[in-house]
């Protein structure tokens, strides 16, 4: 029974116009954040059509999308320019399948692991780990790939650049996997412990019981997780333009090392240099354009297959017989199944052919053959054993990475740290002096985001729970939000340039960065504050209103209190979010080595992963304060995501319905 | 009488809990056994014992023996797997995995390696019957197991275990989800199984423990207090914990 305390009782009566008047605004209001809520959603697609729309017109969308050539400097220096966004959306492509031919495996592997295989105090301590380590900003993967990766290829394979596709998606895989590694095992754990047990009484072992009962189950959750990965991958800018090269090719297939520059890296590099209202710079936001249908479109397949997998596990016999008219291509559509796993392997060997040469290719061909045909001779205890062996060499991987890049980052930072590092100004273009502009500055733009983003995405929130049955409305907003969380941040970037600069006439400002910023955190705060709202009974809730307290004072004293730690997790998230990016803020809020903290909002300010982008790409001979803004970028951010995780996970084993 | 298995001195441990105290039964060849006692009491933990399914619980320490054919399923070269293959096991709720009919009763022999499809076609048919599922779901066998009502999704569990011919067949209360029809034609089930099996029941009804069981034990608080023949035990309870039990006296 729920029980009300009775001085809530007592609130409840007051004179019954005022308390209608009240319930009135309130609706509004929520409604009105909503609204809001959409309204971002569309304008960005909005606006950067609108900026768009002139170098579509003038190139030709044939030409702008198949065009071979990216040579939009000739506009400055005089010659033809070329607008052929074809090698940069190759560079994407490329970066985000290597990094995902390297993170898939490994984060899988390592989510088996920690659901099904580690001991309950490793599980214990590797799962906050996972979710700590997805928190670090991106700028400081980026960092640690020019500063350290690139230069390791250079001297171990003795090549002269190493910064190609190749290390690009070394780096964005190394980024992707503790994404893809937390939401995995999250699926794979919440496998109903019968359906294990099940498996296990009837004889199988541990490692048939994952492969053809767990896994299968959590498909879902794993597509999820792999799809949320690839969305990082397309949509990741700082972490790219640091190791990729950036030169406008083709990817040369065969050669790893070939530079390539994507999507993101053309618009973060080239908006800075492209005129103001020329061609050039709409050609940019056609290219943000671009990025924001791909995610849409790898979002829309992700969504479908998620529906075909949830159909697959409920029962419907009339589906069935629905089927039974297209018999026959089902058939064909199984033998295709059937001999998928021998088709991607031969286009997979093909490939390994074509960018290692035939002897590696003949090699992995030959194991995988020899093994396929042993396979049927091996024990089930045996494929148990080399199943585990490769599992526990994929979370060897991923924690060696990981350790390698917190040690270096950590053992070459903590000499950089000082009290006059944190609390002195720049000096020397940053060579020298502290970093303590950077690191007001970026609280002021997390903060100011969060101020903002909260009480719209609450709102919005509560009006989706509790003020509207589920129908088109809530199915927009959601599908908004949705569409918004995998949305490049550099998308919100140039949003936040069209509508703030160049529409609005502001300056450069911090204004302008917090907003952007707060339009990026939005979706995160609206989805987990409409998670913690739905997780508070409905008895509570038909508690109050048995007592005759309205929907408001219902939801402000019985079903917020208790959603607090859970808004909270969710705000804290989002603030550690909006500290560690850089691209959304690049052209609209900061500045570099800035000695100053702004008066107003009105004007520009230095932020910590701004500062360490600048440094480490521009400012030769800063290697230590190079480490140390990356440790102390780092600390801050891995702060947050802590407590987020620690107020979670306190309230998680306190409140047990 | 040879006893298929035999528990000696079990005790078993949650963590810091002890939940079974110096546990001795036997368990008669082609015999139904029945484990009744109060909720808590300990009756599902020893049942799972008895196929090792307590050993994927964290923090769940065993001491004690339990023997299959005089052999210890805790002893060090017992392999668990197949310890599992010949005692099967019903649990309470059905769990059916959420693939087809077919696939539900194929999957233990799959996993024992056999890959023929004209064997595993057998083996699903001859499971269903003696499951008697076969005349219900035999046009249904690609459909979702997920499809079935509640006590066809029990008998599916029970062809699924009995599909890998074990000896000793576990049920922990596996009627307790279902409605009195479908527990009539379970009760009938177990009946025709002892005939080629050696069944294991943990019950909550005591009616059914007097229907379908031979011998029953009666558990409190972790011990074994009487163990016997069903009849004597319900008409003639020797110890008064039992008999307080029985007669509904218990409070």
């Amino acid at each position: 029974m729920p029980l009300l305390p009775e001085s809530i009782k007592q609130k409840f009566s007051i004179s019954g116009t005022k308390v209608k008047f009240t319930e009135k605004l309130i609706a509004i209001l929520l409604l009105i954040s909503a609204l809001v809520a959409i309204g971002v959603i569309f304008s960005i697609i909005l606006f950067l059509l609108n900026e768009s729309i002139p170098a579509f017109i003038e190139i030709g969308i044939t030409e702008f999308l198949l065009g071979t050539v990216w040579k939009p400097e000739g506009i400055i220096y005089g010659f033809k320019p070329l607008f052929g966004a074809l090698p940069l959306i190759f560079g994407t492509l490329i970066c985000t399948f290597g990094a995902m031919l390297i993170a898939i495996p490994l984060s899988i592997g390592s989510a088996i692991f920690i659901a099904e295989l580690a001991p309950v105090w490793l599980k214990a301590i590797a799962k906050p780990a996972i979710e700590l380590l997805a928190g670090i900003p991106s700028i400081v993967y980026g960092f640690f790939g020019l500063v350290v990766l690139i230069p390791w290829i250079q001297n171990t394979f003795n090549i002269t650049s190493a910064e190609g596709w190749l290390s690009g998606s070394i780096i964005l895989a190394i980024m992707a996997i503790p994404t893809i590694t937390s939401v995995a095992e999250d699926s794979i754990t919440s496998v109903p412990q019968h359906f294990k047990e099940g498996s296990l009484a009837l004889g199988a072992t541990k490692w048939q019981t994952i492969s053809k009962v767990v896994i299968p189950s959590s498909l879902s959750g794993i597509t999820a997780a792999i799809i949320l990965g690839i969305g990082r991958a397309i949509g990741e800018t700082m972490a790219v333009i640091m190791v990729t090269g950036n030169a406008a090719n083709i990817p040369i297939l065969t050669d790893p090392f070939s530079p390539v520059k994507t999507l993101t890296g053309a618009i973060a590099i080239e908006m800075g240099e492209a005129p103001h209202g020329s061609i050039w710079q709409h050609s940019l936001f056609g290219l943000a354009f671009i990025l924001l249908i791909i995610t849409l479109v790898v979002n829309l397949i992700a969504y479908y297959v998620l529906k075909k997998l949830r159909e697959k596990h409920l029962a419907s016999s009339s589906k069935i017989d629905k089927k039974k008219n297209l018999i026959l291509s089902l058939k064909i559509l199984q033998k295709i199944k059937r001999h998928l796993n021998i088709i991607i392997l031969c286009i997979s060997i093909l490939l390994i052919l074509w960018i290692f040469g035939i002897l590696v290719a003949g090699f992995l061909g030959l194991i995988i053959v020899g093994f396929y045909l042993i396979r049927k001779k091996i024990t089930a205890k045996n494929s148990q054993r080399i199943a585990f062996i490769l599992i526990t060499t994929c979370v060897l991987i991923v924690v060696a990475f990981l350790v390698i890049i917190l040690q270096d980052i950590i053992a070459n930072g903590i000499g950089a740290l000082s009290l006059d590092f944190i609390t002195q100004s720049p000096r020397s273009l940053g060579r020298s002096g502290g970093i303590f502009p950077a690191i007001v500055g970026t609280f002021y733009l997390a903060g100011g985001a969060i101020l903002i983003a909260l009480p719209i995405g609450v709102f919005s929130a509560i009006y989706l729970t509790e003020y509207t049955r589920e129908g088109k409305l809530t199915k927009i907003i959601r599908m908004g939000a949705d569409l918004l969380n995998g949305t490049p941040s550099i998308v919100f970037g140039l949003f936040g340039l069209a509508v703030f600069l160049y529409i609005l006439g502001l300056p450069r400002c911090m204004l302008a960065g917090q907003i952007t910023l707060a339009f990026m955190i939005l979706p995160t705060i609206i989805r987990t504050t409409e998670e913690a709202l739905k997780a508070v009974p409905q008895s509570l809730r038909e508690g109050s209103y048995a007592l005759g307290a309205t929907r408001w004072q219902t939801i402000r004293r019985v079903v917020l209190p208790p959603s607090t730690p859970g808004i909270m997790t969710g705000s804290i998230l989002g603030l550690g979010r909006a500290a560690g990016e850089t691209a959304p803020i690049l052209f609209i809020a900061v500045i570099f080595s800035s000695r100053f903290l702004p008066n107003s909002v009105f004007q520009p300010v230095s932020a910590l992963p701004y500062h360490l982008y600048i440094l480490a790409t521009t400012v030769p001979n800063s290697k230590t304060n190079q480490y140390g803004t990356a440790l102390v970028l780092l600390i801050v951010v891995l702060l947050l995501y802590l407590t987020a995780i620690l107020i979670r996970n306190r309230y998680r084993k306190k409140v047990r319905w | 009488m040879t006893n298929k298995m035999e528990v000696k001195k079990l005790n078993l441990w949650y963590g810091k809990v002890q939940a079974l105290y110096d546990v001795d039964m036997p368990v008669k060849q082609h015999k139904v056994t029945s484990i009744i006692g109060p909720s808590g009491c300990g009756k599902s933990t020893l049942i799972r014992c008895l196929n090792r399914m307590n050993d994927i619980i964290p923090l769940c320490r065993i001491e004690g023996s339990v023997y299959l054919d005089a052999k210890d399923i805790y002893g060090k070269n017992m392999d668990v797997v197949d310890v599992r293959k010949k005692v099967g096991m019903v649990f309470q709720k059905p769990n059916p995995f959420p693939k087809s009919v077919y696939e539900n009763i194929a999957y233990g022999s799959r996993v024992a390696g056999i890959s023929n499809k004209k064997k595993l076609d057998e083996i699903v048919e001859s499971s269903l019957k003696e499951a008697f599922l076969w005349d219900e779901v035999s046009e249904r066998l690609n459909e979702s197991a997920m499809g079935l009502s509640g006590g066809q999704q029990q008998r599916l569990c029970i062809a699924r275990a009995l599909a890998i011919k074990p000896e000793v067949i576990l049920m922990d209360e596996p009627c307790s989800a279902l409605d009195p029809i479908a527990t009539a034609k379970i009760e009938d089930l177990i009946y025709k199984l002892k005939q080629k099996y050696t069944v294991i029941i943990v019950t909550h009804n005591m009616q059914q423990a007097a229907r379908v069981s031979d011998n029953a034990a009666y558990m409190y608080l972790g011990k074994l207090i009487e163990f016997g023949e069903t009849k004597q035990i319900f008409e003639n309870p020797k110890e008064e914990l039992t008999e307080n039990y029985i007669t509904g006296r218990f409070g």
